[in-house]
């Protein structure tokens, strides 16, 4: 089995956040065996709905994978959200500003799709996990 | 102002036949601005004794609403059996699973509670939200 290292760092410096400075460091090692690679696509839709960017469909995998999503938009502004619609009303779990990523598990059970609060916003995504 | 830089890698020499080496940074900003986050819960560490379910680990109520914080969950633990389920809002929409480990890096709007349910007693996470207020 092949293994993914996920590793993350927060700082500020002296005086900025905090009085003192901000050095979080964490990494995890996953254990994975597939992997969507790092897809790109510009985004049409500005709602939910069948127009919008499938970024993960339930079930692909068959457990909890780890999701990794980047808003490549350069205005703060230009948000991305991420909905979950295997969920009765299509509830948004993620807003992402423009520049913003984010990291996180998915259990795999359901379909997350994408939409821009403008049209043509580019999202960058990928996948890894330990079935398929 | 504050800066507050957050930087995610990726990397692998054995996912696939070509070495993954992927670098994301990111300045953490107020929403729709480039004015820096300036508040922090600061690193909160929470043991829990009993197995949760539904447990509300970070409150709407604490933050503005339509903002851009950000929040860091990590599972203190290292089983890779137990986990804690990460939810969202009243209706705990469920996120995923942090196992023995595992950590989560999302953005934050202040409008819905990020709860927790545990697998098993004695499991412990740390948080730190980082936000602005209005």
């Amino acid at each position: 089995m092949a293994t993914v290292t996920a590793a993350i760092t927060l700082t500020s410096a002296v005086g900025d956040l905090l009085t003192d400075a901000l050095a979080l460091s964490d990494s995890t090692a996953v254990t994975a065996l597939h992997t969507s690679g790092l897809a790109r696509t510009k985004i049409s839709a500005t709602a939910a709905g069948a127009s919008a960017s499938t970024i993960y469909t339930a079930d692909d995998y068959a457990a909890p994978c780890y999701m990794y999503v980047k808003n490549t938009q350069t205005t703060s502004s230009h948000y991305i959200y991420i909905y979950n619609d295997t969920t009765s009303g299509d509830p948004v779990e993620f807003k992402l500003a423009g520049g913003d990523w984010a990291f996180f598990p998915t259990n795999a059970d359901k379909t997350l799709r994408a939409y821009g609060s403008s049209a043509n916003h580019v999202i960058e995504w990928m996948v890894f996990g330990t079935e398929n | 102002m504050a800066t507050t830089t957050a930087t995610l890698t990726l990397s692998s020499a054995d996912l696939s036949s070509q070495a993954l080496s992927i670098t994301a940074t990111q300045t953490l900003y107020k929403a729709g601005t480039t004015t820096g986050l300036d508040q922090t819960t600061g690193l909160n560490k929470v043991i829990y004794a009993a197995a949760q379910s539904n447990a509300t680990l970070i409150s709407a109520g604490d933050y503005e609403d339509n903002t851009a914080g950000k929040v860091y969950i990590k599972n203190v633990g290292s089983s890779s059996k137990d986990y804690f389920t990460i939810e969202l809002g009243g209706s705990n929409i469920v996120i995923g699973r942090l196992y023995g480990g595992d950590f989560m890096f999302i953005p934050y709007e202040g409008e819905q509670d990020i709860d927790i349910t545990s697998t098993t007693t004695s499991m412990e996470l740390e948080y730190i939200v980082i936000f602005q207020a209005a």
